[in-house]
């Protein structure tokens, strides 16, 4: 979580809201935050830690392992008609890749702006693809790995 | 039950804490923004 307050300001540029959660009690979060994460990041973790006792909304979300009783570390990006876009589940002892959160933000906006779809490893002001029946069997004159 | 990529995502209801205070917290609250939702296994963790 301290990775994901660090560089917030890049998901509010965005106009990204974040919303945690864990199995744990709010008051847990709020010695948490007081005892560690803002000794971590300068002013401790910025958006909603959200209390999750019981699993609920991890088992809402397919994220809720009863035998751990835990939520694993499970990622959604929703869209302001709240329709998830993208989702991202690990097993508990890898990380999350901040910069990869980042870049598919970037690029589901792009796509609900221009309705142009992003090819792999799409990158702001990198090129897009105009679907339609002269593209199809061409993506490879338009489009190479790496552009 | 489980989510789906273009899929509504299910609301909810949580406490929270937030700015050095309790508040609950609504999915339906972030209406018309984009929203990222990080579950993680729990807080002291070390990942």
């Amino acid at each position: 979580m301290a990775s994901v307050a660090a560089r917030y300001k890049e998901l509010q540029d965005l106009g990204v809201e974040v919303l945690s959660c864990s199995v744990d009690s709010q008051f847990t979060h709020k010695i948490w935050q007081e005892v560690e994460l803002s000794k971590m990041v300068d002013g401790g973790v910025p958006f909603p830690m959200l209390s999750d006792t019981g699993g609920n909304i991890g088992t809402l979300y397919g994220v809720y392992d009863e035998e751990g009783g835990v939520n694993i570390r499970g990622r959604f990006i929703i869209d302001p008609d709240g329709i998830i876009q993208a989702m991202e589940v690990l097993s508990p002892p890898v990380g999350r890749n901040f910069a990869e959160l980042v870049r598919q933000v970037q690029a589901f906006q792009h796509v609900r702006k221009t309705g142009e779809p992003t090819p792999a490893g799409w990158q702001p002001g990198k090129k897009t693809l105009k679907p339609g029946p002269e593209l199809v069997g061409k993506v490879w004159e338009t489009w190479k790995i790496g552009d | 039950m489980s989510v789906k990529v273009g899929q509504k995502a299910p609301d909810f209801e949580a406490n929270a804490y937030v700015d050095g205070g309790f508040k609950k917290v609504k999915l339906a609250d972030y209406k018309d923004k984009w929203v990222v939702v990080c579950f993680y296994p729990g807080d002291f963790t070390f990942v």
